[in-house]
């Protein structure tokens, strides 16, 4: 820096060191895409039926369709409704969309005849405040849920086991993990689900891999559900993803033959950030990816431009898209794990702005990874939210009385919920003969926040233990041996209630999860039924008596103590 | 905070072409592959390293390992890993390091497939001068048949927000900067003294 | 399993786990209700009774159409036919599926292998379909480029752009949120 500089005012030298000015912000660039949901260069609404089949979609003749296209006409559009709905004014659906005079059915009655171009037009009219009233509506699940990140940066099974049982106590409905070295994965999934049961009987666990070992881990019942399954709204890029959009339907198939729940994900940005978005906005792109999943009946989608959340996070409007993108999955009928699972900005305010267009609605996960360790640990590169905003989440919860899905626990309970889950996997890898847990390790579990708090692991001797898993060929049934000789009775029951599920495949209906007491509820038996002030889901009784708990609140009957 | 800036006083570099890129010889040599655009279009990586010093490091890097660095520059496209790869199956060595404007590298060598690499610095806003000379170092490594320590890959959550559109911008502008059905060419560095930046 | 026909069910039976438990079988044709604490301790149960049963599926298919999700419930009906399929292949038939992965000729023979040797003819018909696209966008293999590792590899390959991290091509498509920005 040289001493040319002009002078800065001492406003200005604040300003500057603000962390919003560590985020990176850059001009539209339309014509290749860098747009987040207003461009010229997007296609007008259009679409002819023929013989029951679509010969014009967005202003593009059959003969010259891309694979998305044809994959859009041929499985996502409805055909018999679709001329239709596609003359209906944009205005006039958008309106739809917002009146609680209008159920969800009628509006999905309209949306499932509608072309990628037609649903941009619509939601183009929308300003975030529509787009919220949109989302209370057409979210698919009356109640909203939640889900956390459960990583180590250390791969360390018992800080994920008591870190999962944690934040199943706390409420995520989902529980996702990942690895730093891959193969820790058999031990860390198993850590997942053990450690989770512990916490609330039925939360459902995912462990993000590659596809084949992803769903070879969910075959086996040591996980419950995946949604690491993505698609990319070019031709180009989706190719480039070694996939197709037949590929995935397949894929998605497989998933369901095995009764494993399954969603794929897409988000904005991700087509114009590996240089393919052939010109078209953010938002339309994504678009496709959405009737593209709801074409390959997929239950759900994981969406809010998720990784790429930097790229929409930088242009003008960009966070209106994504709250819209999460909108038009709602408005087709998909389950909607709605994004705020990447580290998003330097600036609190922003991170917490970034959240409200999805968490005052409510959606059916708030967060599609909230991170339930610290961000350092982290394995999904963080998240827009960690362990550190726990009060802070539970506090605006309670300050706008909404459910976001989580709840402030006592710290008894949070103990012995992790020491219990750490004893629990002790006893797992004890019984099937792998490297042993530790009293130690039990006891740093019990109280640690990141995986600094616990005494380092023989990381060669787990790996080995982590291939014998696979090798051997253990599943979910023998962790419910393990847990139910090792006396762990209550932990084994929940595990075997939720490999039963799958045999019933109640789980792979639109927006399905488990209660506490393993009622499956799904967009089937606790459908959206808002209509207005005063109906929908409500923040009532007992949840919201369990919501109004913070650390520290004054006793109003003696002011001289806290109460809870 | 994830801010680091140029290390050495500001020097610029232009590349001479001294005609097609050929196969190379000698089995001492590291090629080093330039994207379209690199001290050209841009004159810096995402964070401010002058393209002239990631060369020099990357180069001093090569020769301190007593190995020949020979430049080439990639028209025909802005793909990392077939920039790479194609610089290494014209290496004597049979070793290449590949570079974007931005500054993301790759180690490549000519037996591995394409989409594969020796070492990979996909976070290009946490690369600075002395990553450029490990890098540099461990390429010679590769090319005198050793097994060097990967270099250290360092990671910050925060590169998301900071640079993740910033890098898609430079992106798509270096794609702006292919030259489709021209052949790689063979580069000089010319070094200049540094302008005020 | 018995040869009446199914029940009709609607939006009302679900959840099946809880409102119509008779109806559930595992494939291994135990009733749902056998699958119990006791059964595991004594060694009763395998992992095939943790499976799904194409029945049920076609079940949940009829939940997901009358609750109006047409789409779903095809998923549903192809993953009926798939509980036949062993895991391995499974995978293998999705990898076959992968752009540039199969010839013409080679994705004739999926189909004909669902049809005949898993009487799958909702997935077969998905197969035919991908192939009949394939061959119009330049998505078939080419016959020649068989030996190479790398064959088929797309240019502009995730592995260098700025969102990836990963090293392998395998990696690279693994998942987008495992991606490093920049």
């Amino acid at each position: 820096m040289t001493s040319t500089r002009p002078r800065q005012s001492l406003r200005t030298e604040i300003l500057e060191s603000r962390p919003v000015n560590l985020d990176g912000f850059v001009e539209e660039w339309p014509e290749k895409g860098l747009v987040a949901m207003e461009s010229d260069f997007d296609p007008a609404p259009s679409i002819r039926v023929q013989d029951g089949r679509v010969v014009e979609l967005d202003g593009t003749e059959r003969a010259d369709f891309d694979f998305m296209d044809t994959f859009i006409a041929d499985h996502a559009i409805d055909v018999a409704s679709a001329e239709a709905s596609v003359a209906i004014p944009s205005a006039e659906i958008a309106r739809m969309l917002i009146d609680p005079g209008v159920s969800r059915g009628d509006v999905l009655a309209v949306s499932r005849g509608l072309t990628p171009a037609k649903i941009l037009d619509v939601v183009k009219l929308m300003n975030v405040v529509e787009i919220m009233q949109g989302m209370q509506k057409m979210r698919a699940r009356r109640t909203p849920a939640n889900q956390g990140h459960s990583t180590s940066a250390r791969d360390n099974p018992i800080q994920v086991a008591a870190d999962a049982a944690e934040g199943a106590l706390r409420g995520f409905a989902e529980l996702e993990t990942t690895l730093g070295v891959v193969r820790y994965a058999p031990l860390v999934a198993i850590a997942l689900q053990v450690g989770g049961q512990v916490g609330r009987g039925g939360v459902l666990t995912q462990c993000a891999l590659e596809e084949a070992t992803e769903l070879e881990l969910g075959m086996r019942g040591i996980t419950a559900y995946a949604e690491t399954i993505s698609i990319y709204g070019t031709e180009s890029v989706f190719i480039d993803g070694d996939d197709t959009p037949w590929s995935k339907s397949f894929l998605a198939a497989a998933y369901a033959s095995r009764g494993i729940k399954m969603r794929f994900t897409s988000g904005t940005g991700s087509e114009v950030q590996m240089g393919n978005a052939e010109g078209k906005s953010m938002l339309y792109l994504e678009i496709r990816c959405i009737l593209m999943a709801k074409g390959a009946g997929v239950q759900g989608l994981q969406n809010g431009s998720i990784s790429c959340i930097g790229v929409p996070g930088a242009v003008p409007g960009g966070l209106r898209a994504v709250a819209a993108e999460n909108l038009v999955a709602s408005m087709v009928d998909l389950e909607c794990a709605s994004g705020n699972d990447q580290s998003f900005s330097h600036s609190a305010m922003r991170r917490t702005a970034r959240a409200m267009p999805q968490m005052l609605p409510g959606t059916d996960f708030v967060c599609s990874g909230y991170s339930s360790v610290p961000n350092a640990d982290n394995m999904f590169a963080g998240s827009n939210f960690d362990t550190d905003d726990f009060d802070d989440w539970n506090t605006i919860q309670r300050d706008f009385q909404v459910d976001g899905g989580l709840r402030h626990v006592r710290e008894d309970e949070i103990l012995a919920a992790r020491n219990k889950a750490a004893r629990a996997l002790q006893a797992v890898f004890a019984h099937l003969d792998l490297p042993s847990i530790t009293d130690d390790e039990v006891e740093a579990a019990t109280y640690a926040n990141s995986s600094n708090d616990y005494p380092l692991r023989d990381v060669l001797a787990d790996l080995k233990a982590a291939q014998s898993v696979m090798d051997r060929e253990v599943t979910g049934l023998d962790l419910v041996k393990a847990l139910e000789s090792a006396g762990f009775h209550d932990v084994a029951e929940n595990l075997l209630t939720v490999l039963r599920q799958r045999v019933s495949g109640d789980l792979l209906q639109t927006s399905a999860v488990l209660t506490a007491d393993f009622t499956p509820l799904s967009a089937i038996n606790d459908p959206n039924d808002y209509a207005g002030p005063g109906t929908g889901y409500r923040l009532s009784g007992e949840r919201w008596e369990q919501l109004k708990k913070l650390r520290h609140v004054t006793s109003a009957s003696n002011p001289e103590t806290e109460v809870g | 905070m994830s801010t680091p800036t140029a290390t050495a006083p500001d020097r610029t570099v232009s590349l001479r072409e001294v005609g097609p890129a050929r196969r190379g010889t000698r089995p001492d040599e590291v090629v080093i592959a330039l994207s379209p655009a690199f001290a050209g279009h841009f004159t810096k990586t995402i964070v401010d390293v002058p393209h002239a010093e990631v060369l020099r490091q990357l180069m001093a890097g090569i020769e301190e390992q007593g190995v020949t660095a020979r430049l080439v520059r990639v028209l025909e496209t802005a793909d990392l890993a077939a920039i790479a790869h194609t610089a290494a199956r014209m290496s004597g060595s049979g070793i290449s390091v590949g570079i974007l404007s931005r500054g993301t590298t790759m180690i490549h060598q000519k037996d591995l497939p394409r989409l594969s690499n020796l070492e990979l610095f996909p976070q290009s806003p946490l690369l600075d001068a002395p990553v450029f000379r490990m890098i540099g170092s461990n390429a010679a490594q590769y090319a005198k048949g050793e097994h060097p320590q990967p270099v250290p890959t360092r990671n910050d959550q925060m590169a998301r927000p900071r640079w993740q559109a910033k890098a898609a911008l430079l992106h798509l502008k270096e794609f702006d900067c292919i030259e489709p059905g021209r052949g790689p060419v063979e580069v000089e560095a010319v070094f200049g003294p540094g302008t005020a930046g | 399993m018995t040869s009446a026909s199914p029940p009709t069910l609607n939006a009302a039976d679900y959840p099946l786990s809880i409102n119509r438990p008779e109806l559930l079988r595992t494939p291994t044709g135990k009733p749902i209700t056998a699958l119990t604490m006791d059964s595991v301790v004594s060694g009763d149960l395998s992992p095939a009774d943790l499976r799904i049963a194409p029945e049920t599926l076609q079940l949940q298919a009829q939940l997901a159409e009358a609750s109006g999700r047409p789409q779903l419930a095809a998923n549903f009906r192809r993953a009926a036919e798939m509980t036949a399929i062993p895991d391995q292949e499974v995978l293998a038939m999705y990898n076959a599926l992968r752009p540039r992965a199969s010839t013409a000729e080679q994705l004739a023979a999926l189909a004909e292998r669902l049809e005949g040797t898993y009487t799958a003819p909702v997935c077969a018909a998905l197969v035919r379909e991908a192939a009949e696209v394939y061959a119009r966008r330049g998505l078939l293999a080419r016959p020649e480029a068989g030996g190479d590792a790398d064959a088929g590899a797309p240019a502009g390959s995730p592995a260098a752009t700025p969102v990836t991290t990963a090293a392998t091509a395998a990696a690279a498509r693994a998942d987008r949120e495992e991606g490093q920005p920049a």
